[in-house]
């Protein structure tokens, strides 16, 4: 039962630990997704009097990638379904030319101002309309949950950390008899630990396995994106099995290191 | 003209500031000995047995064990060492958490033989101590006697070049007595083992030739 307690009060501290460095890593995934995605949907619209080349734009701007032009006779078959009497050809060499130009990120707020304010000092352009709505609110949603996992992380990690410690300090209580008398005899450093070792393996996998399998409860049931509230991007639970051998190692890494710290400053017993 | 494996030379031990408990000694043992350290209780006998397995630190002079020098070793160093010595306590020290046969491998893991040696050895040695059946059990399932006699194994499990023995008879019966008795001169003999061993009354029926070493007020005397 004792030991059973033992393996609890570390497993529960590494469980945070691994726990809070995943969310940290599925949040910040989601946020690349969803700007690649933001980005591959959103268009600035830029009215010119004359032909517009991406060449040019790009001289104003580098962030712009493609620009496509919107043909014109959409806007005059409009026209024509409302039976406006006009020569349609004539009109043609009026008309301004649309164009709708992307670019490579989704840009903040003050990007795209800087941006439309070049375009606008570009000779012929007429209007710029860069449509910034709901878009950019959930994206400072995103990066304010991103920055509030980043100290809620760092709090966990400290606190979990020492509480590894604790434990590992137990353990190494626990079994000093043993470890001493090996030590008379002559074992090596690496071999009086090995128990301690062997445990913290143990409750490093055990841990491990418990925060995939919440992960992947919550990202399979669409639960994490659903809480985001963008149930359009779907994180493949896959992605967790590349992560698990990093949380192993993090788990592992700090079990370890707490074991040389303690052992290091192992009293003797005589 | 066997060499010294133990060279004392001014050698002074002590737990608390100028409270030596060894004074100035020198004393030689040389490979191959059997050596009995006598004298009264509180005399020091256990600390110096401490000072020859690298438990207390010489306070000042030399302190040579099979050519390595005590006074200032590394840990590693005296973890090498550490392997050529079989320790027995008055305490025995068996490790609770493990079975007899385990406790008895434990320098033959140290030293990094294989399973099969280990096995054998191990159960080798149970029968020379008269414990086969009993390599299961753990050491609070075991008489005193039976105890020390796991300990007794353990020390010769690795054939050690030292036996260092701390009152292994202190308190047991005749039977476990004899048969530590039999065992340490056994070693002396056929094995060349040198034998060092803290006792209050020196066994009358010894067939081997030994020294003596008289500690009385912090002096250590060489007897006979
Ligand atoms: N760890 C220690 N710290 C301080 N003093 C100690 C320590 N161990 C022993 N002593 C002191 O050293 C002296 C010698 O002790 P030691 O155990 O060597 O005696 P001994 O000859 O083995 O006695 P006994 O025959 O009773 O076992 C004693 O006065 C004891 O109080
Ligand atoms: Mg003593």
């Amino acid at each position: 039962m004792k030991s059973v307690k033992n393996h609890i009060s570390l497993i529960i501290p590494l469980f945070a630990i691994l726990f809070s460095v995943e969310f940290y890593l599925i949040i910040d995934r989601i946020i690349q997704n969803y700007e690649k995605s933001l980005a591959n949907d959103y268009s600035i619209i830029v009215v010119s009097k004359r032909p517009l080349s991406l060449d040019e734009l790009k001289l104003v701007d580098e962030d712009i990638v493609s620009i496509k032009e919107i043909d014109a006779s959409l806007v005059i078959n409009r026209l024509k379904q409302n039976n406006i009497n006009v020569d349609y050809n004539e009109l043609k060499n009026f008309l301004p030319r649309f164009y709708k130009i992307f670019l490579s990120t989704f840009p903040s707020a003050n990007k795209l101002n800087q941006i439309k304010a070049k375009l606008m000092k570009t000779e012929g352009i007429l209007r710029v309309e860069t449509f910034m709505k709901t878009h950019e609110k959930m994206y400072n949603f995103l990066i304010f949950i991103k920055n509030l996992s980043k100290i809620f992380l760092a709090i966990i990690f400290i606190t979990s950390a020492m509480l590894v410690f604790k434990q590992i300090e137990v353990w190494n209580l626990e079994h000093q008899e043993r470890m001493y008398i090996m030590s008379l005899f002559g074992a090596p450093l690496w071999m009086r630990n090995a128990i301690l070792v062997k445990l913290s393996i143990i409750d490093t996998i055990i841990s491990t396995l418990l925060v995939y399998a919440v992960y992947y409860y919550l990202l399979k049931s669409g639960y994490f994106s659903k809480f985001l509230g963008l149930e359009d991007i779907a994180l493949n639970p896959d992605v967790l099995r590349t992560d698990m051998i990093w949380m192993f190692l993090l788990g592992f890494f700090i079990s370890i290191f707490s074991i040389m710290i303690v052992s290091s400053r192992q009293p003797k017993i005589s | 003209m066997s060499k010294n494996v133990i060279i004392a030379k001014d050698l002074v031990l002590e737990y608390k500031k100028d409270q030596p408990i060894i004074k100035n000694s020198n004393f030689t043992i040389k490979s191959g000995e059997f050596v009995f350290i006598t004298g009264p209780s509180g005399s020091g006998k256990s600390t110096l047995l401490k000072s020859f397995y690298g438990e207390l630190k010489p306070k000042s002079g030399i302190l040579q064990i099979g050519g390595v020098m005590l006074n200032d070793i590394k840990p590693s160093k005296l973890a090498f060492l550490r392997k050529y010595l079989g320790i027995i306590f008055q305490d025995y020290k068996l490790i609770k958490e493990w079975n007899v046969k385990k406790n008895v491998m434990l320098p033959l893991l140290i030293a990094g033989y294989s399973k099969d040696v280990c096995e054998a050895q191990t159960k080798r040695l149970l029968k020379h101590v008269r414990l086969e059946g009993k390599e299961n059990y753990f050491p609070v399932e075991l008489s005193g006697g039976e105890q020390q006699r796991v300990a007794m194994a353990r020390a010769l499990a690795h054939n050690p070049v030292i036996i260092l023995a701390d009152e292994p008879t202190g308190n047991l019966d005749e039977y476990s007595s004899r048969v530590i008795w039999s065992l340490l001169e056994g070693a002396n003999e056929q094995l060349g083992t040198t034998i060092v061993v803290v006792t209050h009354s020196i066994p009358s029926n010894l067939k081997v030739p030994f020294k003596h070493l008289y500690i009385e007020e912090g002096r250590v005397y060489e007897i006979g």
